[in-house]
C-alpha cells in the first residue's frame, strides 16, 4: 500500500517538480563547461 | 569546573561518541568495537557510555552534546536529488524517502531520545554542526598547527563534498567548497563498487590493488567521467554514474565504458580491475594534488590538515608531501565519519571558549589516537585466571624483550596493551605484528591469519628516528596515513619483472624489509615516538636490540570482516581462531603452545561477515 502510494506521489508530484526545477536550472548542476576556469562555490 | 562536550556521529556508517574536555579530547571510540559489527551505523550508545565512563561523567555533567551534520540541509539534499533524477528516481524515492520522513530528518530529536533511554542522566542541549565543518574541525583544531590550511574530501555529507578552510588559532575560516554529486569520494567509491568491493569499506583495498596495474583508464576517466579543473575543482559526469537514481553506484554507462559488467564480489581479480584500480587511483592524486595547491593558494599557509574519507588515501597523501606542496601536512587519525564526533565536539568546545592548550607542544592534541577503552593488568588476570588460560605474568622490560624475540624469531604475535586506537588503523595497542624481514610474513599473516586477500599489503611501524634508513618520509607519520617510498638503501636489486604480472609481482623481495614493501617500493608508514605510546615505542627498541631493525609489520588485531578486538577475551578468541603464535595481553604472556584446544559449536568464519 505503502509502495502504491509513494509510486502515485512519484509520477504525479515529484516528477512534475523535477521537470520543472530542471528545465529552469538543473538542482544537480551536472553540466561540464569547458570555458569555466573553476567550478568551486563559496 | 571542566566544560564537556559530547561528539556524536551516527545513522549513516561507523558510527562513533567522542568526549571533549576543555577541548581536549579524553575518550573516543567508535561504536562497531563494542557491537562487534563492522562499520555499525546505529546510535553509538555503548560508545557514548563508554566516553562518560571513562571520565566517571554522567550527561549530567556534559555541558552540550554536537551532532556531525545538518539533517534539515541534508533532507533538503536529498530531496533535490529526487527532483534532479526525474524520471528515473522511483526506487531510490520509494526506498528512501519514508526513512527521511519519519526520522532521519529530525534525526537529533532521535539522538535525544536514545540518550535519554540510556539513564545516563538529563540530556543536555544539542547543537548540530555541519558534516564538513565537523571534519574541519577534526582535522584542525587537534593538529599541533597555530594556523593551516584545511582540507576537507570525501563522498557527501549535506551538500559539500570537498570543502578548503582557513584555520587560524580558535577560527576555523570556510574558503571555497564543491557540491554533490560531483564528489572525489563518489568517484573513487564508484570504481570499489565496479571492481567488486563494498562501498565505504572496500576503498581501501582498491588503494591497495593499484600498483598491480597500470593506468591504462586514466584518458578514458579524464575525457569522459571527470572535467578536473586546473585549481582542482572538479564536475562529475552524472551519464555514467546511478548513485543520483538507485542504490548501486554504476551501470550500464560503467560497463560500455570498461568492457563488461563489474566483477562479482569475490571472483577472481583480473588485469582490468588491477588497471582499474590504478587509473582512478592516478587521477584521484592528480585532483589531490592540485586541490592541494588550492588551499596553499588560497589561504597562504605553509602547513596542511585533512580529514574527510578521502584523506585515508595514504598514497594521495603521501604525493602532496613528495610534491613539497606543503611543509608538513596533518591527517586527522579518524579522518572518515567517526572522526566527525571528534569534530563536531571540537567545534562546539572552541564556540564555548575552549582554547588548543596543545599548540606550541610541538605535538597535537591527540593522544596518538588512543582515546579508547584500556583494561587493567587486575581485569586482564581475573579474565585468565577465571578461563584456565595459561599465561605467564612478566615485568614490562621482560615482557618487551620476549616479544621481540618472538618477532625476530618469525612468530606472528598478537600485542594488546593500553588503550584502544580511535579511527581505522591498528597504531600499536590492539596489533598483530611479524617480522618485515622475512618474504613469507606477507602470504603467512594474510593467508593464515587475516584470512584476506592475498594481494593486501602490510604496514610497517618504525621507531621516527630511524625512519629515514628505510623510508624517503621528510615528516613524521603517527597515524600511518602517508606512503613513502622505501629508501634506496634499503632496496634490493631485483631483476627485471619480465613476464611477471599483477599478484605475482609480489613474489617478488625488493627490499631489506620485503613484508611491507609494496610492488611499486612503497610502504604506508607509522612512525612511533615514545610521548605517544611508550610501550610500542619500548618494543620497537627492544626489536632494534634483538634484530638491528626497529621495523616491525603491524597490522591490525581482527581478522578479515570483523573490527579490532576491544576487550581481552575477543584478543584471546582472535589469537586461538587464528594461527597467530604468542598474544602479550597487558603485562601477560601466552603461547599458542600451551593453551587447550581451542572448540566453537559453530564454524565463525560463516558467522563473520566478509568486508
Amino acid at each position: 500500500m505503502r509502495k502504491a502510494l509513494l509510486t502515485i506521489a512519484y509520477v504525479l508530484l515529484v516528477i512534475p517538480a523535477g521537470l520543472v526545477a530542471r528545465a529552469l536550472r538543473d538542482p544537480m548542476r551536472r553540466s561540464w563547461s569547458p570555458s569555466r576556469q573553476s567550478y568551486w562555490q563559496n | 569546573m571542566s566544560d564537556l562536550v559530547l561528539g556524536i556521529s551516527a545513522y549513516y556508517h561507523d558510527s562513533a561518541a567522542a568526549l571533549v574536555c576543555d577541548g581536549r579530547p579524553v575518550a573516543a571510540a567508535q561504536e562497531e568495537r563494542f557491537t562487534r559489527r563492522r562499520h555499525d551505523s546505529a546510535f553509538p550508545a555503548r560508545a557514548v557510555a563508554y566516553t562518560l565512563g571513562e571520565v566517571g561523567a554522567t550527561l549530567a555533567d556534559v555541558s552540550a552534546i554536537a551532532y556531525y551534520e545538518d539533517p534539515a540541509l541534508k533532507f533538503r539534499r536529498v530531496l533535490a536529488t529526487y527532483l534532479g533524477a526525474v524520471p528515473f528516481g522511483l526506487s531510490s524515492f520509494r526506498d528512501t524517502l519514508p526513512g527521511w520522513w519519519t526520522s532521519k530528518r529530525r534525526i537529533v530529536d532521535v539522538v535525544r531520545r536514545e540518550l535519554a533511554g540510556l539513564d545516563l542522566g538529563p540530556v543536555p542541549e544539542i547543537s548540530h554542526r555541519r558534516h564538513h565543518e565537523s571534519h574541519a574541525a577534526s582535522a584542525f583544531f587537534v593538529s599541533p598547527y597555530e594556523s593551516a590550511a584545511v582540507l576537507c574530501i570525501d563522498g557527501v555529507g549535506e551538500w559539500a563534498t570537498t570543502t578548503i578552510w582557513h584555520g587560524q588559532g580558535t577560527r576555523l575560516k570556510p574558503v571555497v567548497e564543491i557540491r554533490f554529486p560531483h564528489s572525489l569520494g563518489l568517484l573513487y567509491s564508484a570504481f570499489t563498487y565496479f571492481c567488486g568491493f563494498k562501498v565505504d569499506s572496500g576503498e581501501y583495498k582498491l588503494m591497495g590493488l593499484a600498483p598491480y596495474g597500470e593506468p591504462r583508464y586514466a584518458d578514458l576517466i579524464r575525457e569522459r567521467l571527470i572535467d578536473i579543473k586546473p585549481d582542482g575543482s572538479f564536475r562529475l559526469n552524472m551519464r555514467y554514474f546511478e548513485f543520483l537514481r538507485g542504490q548501486v553506484m554504476t551501470g550500464r554507462g560503467f560497463e560500455k565504458l570498461f568492457g563488461g559488467p563489474r566483477r562479482e564480489p569475490e571472483a577472481e581479480l583480473t588485469r582490468r580491475e588491477f588497471d582499474l584500480a590504478a587509473s582512478v587511483q592516478l587521477v584521484t592524486e592528480e585532483a589531490v594534488l592540485k586541490l592541494a595547491r588550492t588551499a596553499r593558494e588560497l589561504t597562504g599557509e605553509s602547513r596542511l590538515c585533512m580529514a574527510g574519507g578521502v584523506a585515508l588515501n595514504c598514497v594521495a597523501n603521501g604525493r602532496i608531501i613528495a610534491d613539497s606542496i606543503f611543509d608538513e601536512i596533518w591527517v586527522q587519525p579518524a579522518a572518515g565519519d567517526a572522526g566527525g564526533a571528534l569534530g563536531a565536539a571540537l567545534a562546539v568546545a572552541v564556540d564555548r571558549g575552549a582554547g588548543r592548550a596543545h599548540v606550541g607542544t610541538g605535538r597535537d592534541g591527540m593522544s596518538g589516537s588512543l582515546l579508547g577503552p584500556a583494561y587493567s593488568d587486575d581485569q586482564i588476570a581475573a579474565y585468565l585466571t577465571a578461563g584456565g588460560i595459561p599465561h605467564r605474568r612478566l615485568e614490562p622490560a621482560e615482557l618487551t624483550a620476549e616479544v621481540a624475540k618472538a618477532i625476530a624469531a618469525g612468530k606472528v604475535l598478537g600485542w594488546f596493551q593500553g588503550r584502544m586506537e580511535f579511527g581505522p588503523r591498528a597504531l600499536g595497542a590492539r596489533s598483530i605484528l611479524g617480522d618485515p624481514r622475512d618474504p613469507r610474513t606477507q602470504s603467512v599473516m594474510n593467508l593464515k591469519i587475516k584470512f584476506r586477500e592475498s594481494f593486501r599489503p602490510f604496514a610497517p611501524s618504525v621507531l621516527a628516528d630511524d625512519a629515514k634508513d628505510f623510508f624517503d618520509l621528510p615528516q613524521d607519520s603517527p597515524y600511518m596515513l602517508l606512503v613513502a617510498p622505501v629508501a634506496e638503501a634499503a632496496r634490493l636489486t631485483v631483476e627485471p619483472d619480465s613476464g611477471r604480472t599483477g599478484l605475482d609481482l609480489l613474489k617478488v623481495p625488493r627490499s631489506v624489509i620485503p613484508a611491507v614493501t609494496h610492488v611499486d617500493y612503497s610502504a604506508r608508514v607509522q612512525t612511533v615516538r615514545q610521548r605517544d605510546n611508550p610501550p610500542y615505542h619500548q618494543l620497537l627498541l627492544a626489536l632494534k636490540q634483538e634484530t638491528g631493525s626497529s621495523v616491525v609489520v603491524n597490522t591490525s588485531f581482527n581478522v578479515r570482516g570483523e573490527p579490532i578486538v576491544n576487550t581481552p577475551h575477543e584478543a584471546y578468541t582472535c589469537f586461538m581462531r587464528t594461527n597467530i603464535d604468542v598474544l602479550a595481553l597487558g603485562g601477560f604472556l601466552l603461547q599458542k603452545s600451551d593453551q587447550p584446544e581451542w572448540k566453537e559449536e559453530l564454524d565463525w568464519r560463516t558467522e563473520v561477515p566478509l568486508d
